[in-house]
């Protein structure tokens, strides 16, 4: 009786043991991705493509935390890959930037605000704080009431580069209420009617948002394709020296395969 | 050795195995203060204790730690925490002023004043209350109470007064401070309600004897006795308001500012951020080095303001022992 | 200004009193008619503090229930979430239930053998009596530390080199730290006060001659814990278990910082089982947070319709623990203590 229970405790652990040993040494690599919000729900999209196209070659795990975050985790090993919205700069050395599609930066208003177009020098005015009211100085029918500037986070790569594009490089005023993601800009910017932000194209053409034109041209795809419009700015996906194993295969994936570029063009601009 | 654990256990072997294993929470709270404050050790060392103090920017200062990656400098662990520190007071404070009167009023309703079958109504309903998900709070604020006051209660003159500094959503102190009292009240309540009912009623119709209408008789002296089960009450409540993270976190406008009371009624629709809803805010921030430990040092903040509550809460109910009230 | 005139009272009319209660008031009370304005202002608030809580307590459940009913169908219970462009397929949320479901288990399995076992010691054994007491505080120490700060000093635990195999390491050897044991082993602290304290009380108020005619028989201390104490408080340690596990369900920061914030549940490893427990995953209330304005706001409705459903779960634990009290009061007469809020 005793024996019977001890034999069959052994066989037990010898066989967790037989299953855990193997298995563990022919686990499926992890490439594990972190950084821009503004660029989470493309590589989301490739990231799922690229699964389903290459069943049990590699498994991701993507998070988010904005670009400046992505580019910390990356130098420091705790990440494969960082997203990353926002140019290589001096502080970047030793990464290598991989473009995978082009966006655009949109100023964006409330719904109910009928303002069409601005200025250059009427959106860096309004963002830097100088213009404090909406009003018809600001050419046309426009929300009345004191005007309500939403920013990014220091960690954003979309405000790094709306502020070298678009605002002539100088920075949004401290006063500005500053949310942690993409999403959360379009929602506060979604309930405030006299709200005015700046998002990626991919979320400012959602809907529910109203999309300014910047000196007269309209900011979607089309016009960023063309060259157009001005505040087209480059996703990144960076890795610490060459790409290797499983994060080289996705990102050549993503250089060169029709599924990759079919995604890149739904949504967003595809490079070159 | 299977043998000798199926065999039935001397006592003295199972008290010890029992002892040891209900020294492992010990070992619990010990691990948590030193690693906590292990971890938060770089803020003290780079601040000492001023970091308490505030003069600073906080959110450029924290902007400063997000942004250095390995091995800051020095100066990247300057922090002047102030801001987070006077807002937990804030909102704790006035939270706990408001619970407490609600409470102690609604307690004498239940057990003195209603009737019996208004009060087997008010106690489930109270409950209730105490076990309300603090998400449900948060969300219930943020989808219906924020956009009242934001559009309802705060108008453009007032917007416009504080332009230059802050903007007014209305998320904020108003609103943090709403739902905290409704958050932290039933479980004063629920202890008022068992000092007041522990009270001999002989002493109460001895003051309805003298003379005292019912109300007058509780607050002379059925009230004065149960002082010690109201500080209880009122310790209690500051420990579950101090922790209170994802509801504040929600509501509270998510600003590192610190509201300025002279500003008048704005006083009160202005952000403010707090120690619990700014760890929420920075916490996966906890790897970078100077970030991760600004937030050990907030979390060892609130780890030793629980202690010192707990302490006070023990200290306050040895009086209580006396009524034979449970602590 | 008189407040309490026997001829009044002997007239008969005491018009507004309150109905009898316990042992005094048997129709002899003042009327507040007479009472001084600042009493009358006082009665009135008082009643106004109890309605005004129940009617708050009502207006969250009634519009609770109205977006639940509004935006909850059965299909979302079990339809795994999708991450996709927009609000409206955006799936169910069969995982975050799971997820809640998972680490409750984990958190009572963890916590209810510690519990017990503290609870035994302190009520049958206890000595030397300086160690009892510093059982005792430290149990009030984690019932009074906030969820926050239990999460971040899970943290700092699971982050440790020596605690990898809890969770995965990443290429840079950094230790990723969350996961579902993880956070599992962080929501036992939460469940371990209310347990314990029910427990400890359900013994204290075993009466002696129980434990005296099982010595009597010839029982050991630790036999007669085991086969006749600690069925004997059944229902106390439900009570105790009920309320951990309303605790459980109902804490948001725990989740949020170590349980890895992902959509669905991903395991980590291949020993099945083991996996889940490595792996990341999110739960109820992390759900509700995100779809909430405050996390990336998709979808309210979403928001809405798990809020309810978590709601309900509350309700039910609260009436269980309810039943179960009454259930014991009648079948001994005592209370458990631990049914209070």
């Amino acid at each position: 009786m005793h024996r019977i229970r001890r034999l069959s405790v052994a066989l037990t652990v010898a066989g967790v043991l037989g299953v855990a040993a193997p298995a563990a040494a022919n686990a499926t690599p992890l490439v594990t991705i972190s950084g821009a919000t503004s660029s989470y729900p493309l590589v989301d999209l490739l990231a799922n493509k690229y699964v389903k196209l290459h069943p049990h070659k590699v498994r991701f795990k993507i998070t988010q935390g904005g670009t400046t975050v992505g580019l910390a985790n990356v130098k420091d090993g705790s990440d494969t890959i960082a997203d990353v919205a926002q140019e290589p700069n001096g502080s970047d050395a030793g990464l290598v930037f991989y473009p995978i599609a082009k966006y655009a930066i949109c100023v964006v208003t409330n719904k109910s605000n009928p303002v069409t177009n601005l200025t250059p020098a009427q959106v860096t005015s309004i963002f830097t704080g100088k213009t404090k009211t909406w009003s018809s100085a600001l050419g046309g029918a426009t929300a009345s009431g004191p005007i309500e500037v939403f920013t990014r986070t220091s960690v954003a790569g979309v405000l790094t580069s709306f502020k070298s594009l678009l605002l002539e490089g100088k920075s949004v005023e401290s006063a500005a209420t500053e949310e942690s993601t993409e999403g959360q800009l379009r929602q506060a910017v979604e309930s405030a009617p006299d709200g005015i932000g700046f998002l990626s194209n991919y979320q400012a053409n959602k809907g529910g948002l109203n999309a300014v034109e910047f000196n007269g041209v309209a900011c979607d795809q089309a016009t960023a394709a063309s060259g157009q419009y001005q505040g087209v700015a480059d996703f990144y996906e960076v890795t610490k020296g060459d790409a290797t194993g499983a994060a080289a295969s996705f990102i050549n994936w993503i250089d060169k395969s029709p599924a990759a570029k079919k995604i890149i063009a739904s949504q967003w601009i595809l490079i070159g | 050795m299977m043998e000798w654990l199926r065999r039935p256990w001397p006592d003295h072997r199972a008290e010890r195995t029992l002892g040891a294993v209900s020294l492992f929470v010990f070992v619990v709270v010990v691990a948590m203060a030193v690693f906590v404050a292990t971890k938060a050790w770089p803020i003290f060392q780079h601040n000492g204790l001023s970091w308490l103090s505030g003069g600073g920017d906080l959110e450029s200062e924290i902007n400063r730690m997000t942004v250095a990656t390995t091995k800051p400098a020095a100066a990247v662990y300057h922090l002047r925490a102030w801001p987070l520190i006077y807002g937990t007071l804030l909102s704790t404070a006035f939270a706990l002023v408001l619970g407490l009167t609600i409470a102690v009023l609604a307690s004498v309703f239940i057990v003195e004043l209603a009737p019996v079958r208004v009060s087997r109504v008010v106690i489930p309903m109270v409950r209730l209350l105490a076990s309300v998900p603090s998400v449900i709070y948060g969300l219930i604020g943020i989808l219906v109470l924020v956009p009242f006051v934001g559009q309802n209660l705060i108008t453009t003159h007032e917007r416009e007064s504080v332009q230059n500094v802050i903007q007014l959503t209305g998320a904020g102190l108003a609103v943090t401070v709403v739902i905290l009292t409704i958050m932290i009240t039933p479980i004063m309540i629920a202890l008022i309600c068992e000092a007041l009912a522990s009270v001999p009623p002989s002493w109460r119709e001895g003051a309805v004897a003298l003379g005292l209408n019912p109300l007058r008789a509780v607050r002379a002296v059925t009230l004065k006795a149960i002082r010690p089960a109201i500080v209880a009450a009122a310790v209690l409540a500051t420990a579950r308001a101090l922790g209170e993270a994802v509801m504040i976190q929600m509501v509270s406008g998510g600003k590192s500012f610190a509201p300025k009371p002279v500003d008048g009624v704005v006083f009160f629709f202005e952000p403010l951020r707090t120690l619990a809803s700014a760890i929420i805010d920075y916490h996966d921030g906890i790897g970078s080095p100077a970030l991760g430990a600004s937030v050990y040092a907030w979390a060892l903040l609130l780890l030793f303001s629980a202690f010192a509550l707990s302490v006070t809460g023990y200290l306050v109910k040895l009086p209580l022992r006396k009524y034979q009230t449970r602590g | 200004m008189s407040t309490y005139s026997p001829e009044a009272q002997q007239s008969g009319s005491v018009p507004g009193a309150p109905s009898g209660r316990g042992s005094s008031g048997r129709g002899r009370r003042s009327s507040p008619m007479s009472w001084r304005w600042g009493d009358r202002v006082a009665l009135a608030a008082a009643w106004g503090a109890g309605i005004g809580l129940c009617v708050i307590a009502a207006a969250i459940v009634l519009y609770m229930g109205y977006r639940g009913i509004q935006y909850l169908r059965p299909g979302l219970i079990f339809t795994h979430p999708r991450v996709s462009e927009s609000g409206a397929d955006s799936g169910g949320f069969l995982d975050p239930l799971i997820g809640t479901i998972v680490l409750t288990v984990i958190g009572i399995a963890l916590a209810l053998p510690l519990a017990l076992a503290s609870a035994v010691w302190v009520a049958e054994y206890g000595r030397p009596s300086w160690l009892a007491r510093v059982v005792e505080s430290s149990i009030e120490i984690v019932a009074g530390t906030p969820d926050i700060v239990i999460a971040i000093f899970g943290l700092a635990i699971f982050q440790l080199s020596l605690f990898a195999p809890f969770s995965f390491t990443s290429q840079g050897g950094g230790v990723y730290g969350n996961s579902f044991i993880a956070a599992g082993a962080m929501m036992s602290l939460l469940a371990l006060p209310p347990v314990y304290a029910a427990t400890r009380d359900g013994l204290q108020a075993v009466p002696g001659h129980m434990r005296e005619a099982a010595f009597a028989l010839g029982k050991t201390r630790i036999t007669t814990i085991r086969r006749v104490l600690l069925p004997s408080v059944r229902s106390n340690i439900a009570t105790g278990v009920t309320l951990g596990i309303s605790r459980i369900i109902g804490s948001t920061a725990i989740v949020l910082i170590l349980l890895g914030a992902t959509l669905r549940i991903e395991t980590q490893g291949s020993v099945p089982g083991i996996d889940l427990l490595r792996g990341t995953g999110s739960s109820l209330t992390t759900y509700i947070y995100d779809n909430s304005p405050a996390g990336e706001g998709g979808a309210p409705q979403k928001a809405y319709a798990a809020a309810f459903l978590l709601l309900v779960f509350v309700l039910l634990l609260n009436l269980l623990v309810d039943r179960i009290g009454r259930a014991q009061a009648s079948s001994t007469g005592m209370t458990p203590i631990g049914a209070v809020v």
